[in-house]
């Protein structure tokens, strides 16, 4: 009978962990939904504008920068979606992982900073890459990654910087090091992270409660999947805060250092 | 002239509309959150609401979910201007919730997917009292 009971107990509990991923499944693909409509959205309603001749021809630049920013927004969204269900399906990203390339630090930061400054712009906020820190750290070395990842993974902390900064302010790229690690350091002035908040910033689907209130919509994946990216790289992403100045580093274990450099 | 205000977190989503509004004379504000928006009600003449959905409540409303937001803020607006004509703009789509907003004689339209031009010609009837067709 205990037996019997303690199956019974085991399918009511399979059961609701079943239910619960159905809703955690259903809540993903509603988000999902949700932050890829929106950019959409913007987009066709731009269009729309920019086809309207009651619209002042100076006026329409600013439509075109929002196309521009918001087809960003998607793109960045769809490639951490695919990453996310890569990881999903594979934890290590084994069979999804390219082979490490030697990649220029700097001109990678510049070309991706180009990316969002549109997005930036339209905030008031600059975006700059500090290319003697740069040239002092990395000399003519490369830096041996996966670039795709790691591409995705400055993304995601600039577009941070850029989303939940203040209006006027800047974000500096910073190159840095330590003994035995180099790598990015994305400084930006913006919302201030709680210490409550800091220790989760780096969980899946977590968003701050500052966050929330500067905006209400977020998937909360960007910095787990850049902590990820660092982690496949040997390295790790760290923050620090001071008031409303926010840190995050990207580091790499120096051995990533190769002798040549190619394109960023 | 006549005055438009818009509540969103995300204010490029509404750039189009807004730029549109305006080319028809009207002078449109742009606001983040609920509590900044009740102030600035509070302050300003408004001929109509544009409010987003899921957005932050602000300093004032702290307990809100930024989730639920737009229901909360157009329950009070509603309370406190009863005359202001206003129009729910969101991508969120919980028919239960729509209803609720229609029930209290707000308009809902779907960001991207109501045409622009239609989204204006509600807002501007909503503004001006008038119905147009065309154009």
């Amino acid at each position: 009978m205990d037996e019997i009971d303690a199956l019974k107990n085991e399918v009511a509990r399979l059961k609701a962990e079943l239910e619960e991923t159905r809703k955690q499944s259903t809540q993903y693909l509603q988000n999902v939904a949700h932050q890829l409509t929106a950019p959409l959205g913007a987009i066709k309603w731009s269009i729309e504008a920019l086809k309207d001749e009651r619209v002042p021809i100076h006026r329409k630049k600013t439509l075109l920068s929002s196309v521009y920013s918001q087809a960003t927004i998607l793109v960045h969204l769809i490639k951490n979606f695919s990453l996310m269900s890569s990881l999903e399906a594979d934890h290590e990203l084994g069979q999804f992982r390219e082979q490490p390339e030697p990649v220029d630090p700097m001109l990678l930061s510049i070309n991706l900073v180009n990316d969002f400054q549109p997005q930036a712009y339209d905030q008031g906020i600059r975006i700059d890459v500090d290319n003697e820190s740069f040239l002092k750290v990395f000399g003519t070395n490369a830096l041996l990654i996966e670039k795709n990842l790691v591409s995705q993974a400055i993304c995601n902390v600039l577009e941070n910087a850029v989303k939940y900064g203040d209006r006027d302010s800047r974000i500096h790229l910073i190159a840095c090091s330590t003994a035995d690690a180099i790598g990015i350091l994305i400084e930006s002035t913006g919302i201030p992270i709680a210490d409550v908040d800091r220790e989760r910033l780096f969980e899946r689907s977590f968003r701050g409660e500052s966050a929330r209130q500067k905006v209400a919509a977020g998937t909360g994946f960007g910095l787990y999947l850049a902590s990820r990216v660092l982690a496949f790289h040997q390295g790790h992403i760290e923050v620090q805060t001071k008031g409303r100045v926010s840190r995050f580093t990207l580091m790499f274990p120096r051995k990533r250092l190769s002798g040549r450099k190619s394109h960023g | 002239m006549v005055s438009i205000l818009f509540v969103d977190d995300e204010p490029t989503s509404t750039v189009a509309l807004r730029l549109l509004l305006e080319a028809k004379g009207f002078q449109c504000e742009c606001l983040t959150d609920m509590s900044s928006a009740l102030e600035f009600l509070r302050q300003h003449e408004v001929a109509a609401l544009v409010s987003d959905i899921m957005m932050p409540s602000g300093n004032s409303f702290p307990e809100i979910d930024s989730s639920e937001t737009g229901f909360h803020f157009v329950a009070m607006v509603r309370r406190e201007f009863p005359h202001l004509g206003v129009v729910c703009l969101s991508v969120i789509g919980d028919q239960s919730k729509i209803n609720s907003l229609k029930r209290q004689g707000v308009l809902y339209l779907r960001k991207g997917e109501t045409p622009l031009n239609t989204a204006a010609r509600i807002i501007e009837s909503k503004a001006t009292g008038i119905t147009r067709y065309g154009g």
